[in-house]
């Protein structure tokens, strides 16, 4: 089995005008689930062609355990790829699509035939194998990119954006069957999506990606408990977290006219958390900058939807932020309460709609729930 | 909108489709636009070939047709060595006869300008600048043929030739030769020139038919193992598969209706005795050239449609 790492690989085209990757640093473990979440554009596919000897680094070095791949052909490297668009040979019928791997390796036609019947039933497409790939639904033709793709156990599984040209009930159903899949087989497994229910839902790791780069490499449940930038933190959840801008001062946040925010008790816990030993030195640095009582600056607080409570009146004690409400959208499961606070739009999740449009209502927060951005976007509590 | 009213608004679509008066106007209107072009084929296409069918049959006084002849025409032309030359094909002599010459130009020509095409295509689709280079070799398909045929007899001038010049400098003096009146080589000449030409044409095809592929699917084939090889065989070919269909039978049409080219490097009479000339040549001379010999004219040049029109038309019929 194999473990992948990306040390410091970056890659440019068109002569160094368009950075798709910048300086990527990735480990993932034999056997793992890791996915690369961002929005369209920020290197993702780059990232995954890399990894499977499509495309090769401008600068920095790819491991498949021990040995460096970077330089050898995708064959050589023994990784399986499901394309974004399936990438299916129209002109064979699915058996030879997915016995096609196993043909060019010179595996004789009954080996082929029979692992060809199991992967097929493995993944229910066994009544579909005489068909050409344009007589197949959209769930179908990736079920056959799937089986081609497992049939000659790869080392590696690369998987870009599959699920993407799915209906929603579709891609919920084979997103548990995907995840089921890779459980199985144990296969140390790449996987693209601009989707964030996808990464959180499938991942062991997740790796967000913004303009080229990794912003945060984590499992989901501290992606989104310690989103370690801002840009993380705007981007994951939904709706993602509330971040206020305001300025420092005397030990204290202030939010505009919404109100000030203390920050003793928001920096507490950034105490407790440095307390338990996860600080990075980085951070430690930055805290410490910020935890200084006169220090000055503009930060971001962030809190999420779930996180806020609404209140008509000023509460006597704890956080509030004033605001007014500006729309209410009832989603079945909560409602979601658009407030305007200083004229950006802040998202809360209400279990009932009490208020509606115009009224002034106060925000309010724990102490807990409370993130805190330095000026550069970095978490520092 | 509520269900009723887009139900509604399905029936009123289908009346509208219904509507004959919209289906007449069309009708009127393609018949205006076809009618230019239909009168055309009517006067230059089947008009002639009709003539000529019926006149096939008939004994001709230069233009003047004549009496009755039943297949004399037909017989007299097939067996005239300038056609098919029995005699020399046995010692593989040339002159062979003029239709020999069409079927040597269809076997060498016409898949060594498909493989040709193919090759540059391949070739040029990973090149940077494959612009510019598929419009230089396109460029020789785009002039016209006779000039081409004027190009290769400068190429092939005995004294000034390129081709000549280029053998002295390699060192192959003793192949040095007047090679268009020379009679055993000067066909081979011709076809190397004419595939030369035709390349072009079929690299354009086959480039855009690769261009079409979506390149996925070959990296797909690397990534499950494939060698060059392999993605060609399995994957490029079977998709370019009916292109190479058009290109053959294109070539097989451009080859049997061949005529600037030999015309400009061997006169009417295709060559000293003969020795390269093509139906296109012999139906010239027949109807043009004293001694005429209008029947044969016709004779010859319907041969020429019997091979090229049911191809023609299988490509026309294609999808
Ligand atoms: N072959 C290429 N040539 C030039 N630019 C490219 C190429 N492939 C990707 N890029 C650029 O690299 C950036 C990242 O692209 P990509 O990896 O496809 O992003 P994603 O998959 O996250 O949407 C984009 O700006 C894209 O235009
Ligand atoms: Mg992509």
């Amino acid at each position: 089995m194999t473990s992948i790492s990306m040390k410091d690989v970056s890659k440019y085209f068109d002569g160094g005008n368009t950075v798709a990757n910048y300086r990527l640093n990735l480990e993932v473990d034999d056997g793992e689930f890791l996915v690369m979440l961002g929005p369209s554009g920020c290197g993702k596919t780059t990232a995954l062609r890399l990894i499977a000897g499509l495309e090769q680094p401008s600068e920095g070095a790819i491991y498949f355990g021990d040995e460096r791949v970077d330089g050898r052909s995708p064959s050589d490297r023994n990784v399986a790829m499901v394309f974004q668009n399936y990438a299916l040979y129209p002109h064979m019928t699915v058996a030879q699509n997915i016995g096609y791997p196993l043909k060019v390796r010179g595996v004789p036609p009954d080996n082929r035939d029979r692992k060809i019947e199991e992967v097929t039933e493995l993944l229910h497409i066994e009544d579909q194998v005489d068909k050409k790939p344009g007589a197949l639904s959209g769930g179908q033709r990736q079920r056959v990119a799937l089986a081609r793709a497992i049939i000659r156990e790869p080392s590696v599984f690369l998987l870009d954006e599959p699920l993407s040209n799915l209906d929603a009930k579709l891609r919920q159903e084979m997103r548990i069957e995907l995840k089921r899949l890779q459980n199985e087989l144990d296969i140390t497994t790449v996987y693209v999506t601009h989707n964030q229910e996808e990464a959180m839902g499938m991942a062991d790791t997740v790796a967000v990606m913004n303009q080229g780069t990794i912003q945060q490499l984590a499992p989901p449940l501290e992606l989104y408990e310690r989103p370690r930038t801002a840009w993380v933190a705007r981007f994951i959840g939904s709706p993602p977290m509330n971040l206020f801008r305001g300025t420092r001062r005397n030990g204290s946040i202030d939010i505009g006219e919404a109100g000030t925010v203390e920050l003793d008790g928001v920096m507490s816990e950034e105490a407790a958390v440095e307390a338990e030993g996860g600080g990075r030195g980085q951070d430690d640095a930055s805290a410490a900058s910020v935890l200084t009582t006169d220090a000055r600056g503009d930060v971001e607080l962030g809190v999420r939807p779930e996180d806020l409570g609404v209140s008509t009146t000023r509460p006597t004690s704890g956080n509030a932020i004033e605001g007014t409400v500006d729309t209410v959208e009832p989603m079945g499961e909560y409602i979601l309460v658009n407030v305007s606070v200083n004229d950006q739009i802040v998202n809360a999740k209400m279990s009932d709609g009490l208020v509606s449009r115009g009224d002034r209502i106060y925000l309010t927060f724990d102490d807990d729930d409370a993130y805190l951005y330095d000026d550069n976007g970095e978490l520092v509590a | 909108m509520s269900l009723r009213d887009h139900i509604d608004s399905l029936t009123v679509d289908r009346d509208r489709d219904v509507d004959t008066g919209v289906d007449r106007e069309k009708a009127v209107a393609i018949a205006v636009f076809l009618i230019p072009g239909l009168t055309l084929f009517g006067i230059f296409s089947v008009g002639p070939i009709v003539y000529s069918a019926i006149g096939s049959f008939y004994a001709w006084d230069t233009f003047t047709m004549e009496n009755f002849v039943g297949l004399d025409n037909w017989v007299r032309s097939l067996t005239d060595p300038l056609i098919v030359h029995w005699a020399n094909m046995q010692e593989l002599r040339y002159p062979m006869g003029a239709l020999t010459h069409n079927l040597l130009w269809v076997v060498l020509h016409v898949p060594a300008s498909t493989f040709f095409g193919l090759a540059l295509a391949l070739l040029f689709a990973d090149l940077k600048g494959r612009r510019i280079l598929r419009s230089m070799v396109f460029a020789g398909f785009t002039v016209p043929p006779i000039v081409i045929g004027l190009v290769l007899m400068f190429i092939y001038d005995p004294q000034a030739g390129i081709f000549n010049e280029l053998l002295r400098v390699v060192g192959q003096e003793q192949w040095v030769r007047n090679w268009t009146q020379s009679p055993q080589v000067a066909i081979y000449a011709l076809i190397a020139g004419g595939i030369w030409v035709h390349t072009g044409f079929s690299m354009l095809l086959y480039s855009s038919a690769l261009s079409a592929i979506d390149p996925s699917l070959i990296e797909s084939a690397k990534v499950d193992g494939a060698n060059a090889w392999q993605r060609f065989w399995d994957i490029v070919w079977p998709l370019v598969k009916p292109v190479t269909a058009v290109v053959v039978i294109m070539g097989i049409i451009w080859v049997m209706r061949m005529f600037d080219i030999v015309y400009a490097a061997g006169g009417a009479a295709g060559g000293p005795n003969h020795a390269y000339s093509v139906l296109g040549i012999e139906v010239y001379r027949a109807a043009f050239r004293p001694e005429i010999d209008y029947g044969m004219a016709m004779v010859v040049a319907l041969i020429q449609l019997f091979i090229v029109a049911p191809l023609a038309l299988y490509i026309a019929r294609m999808n």
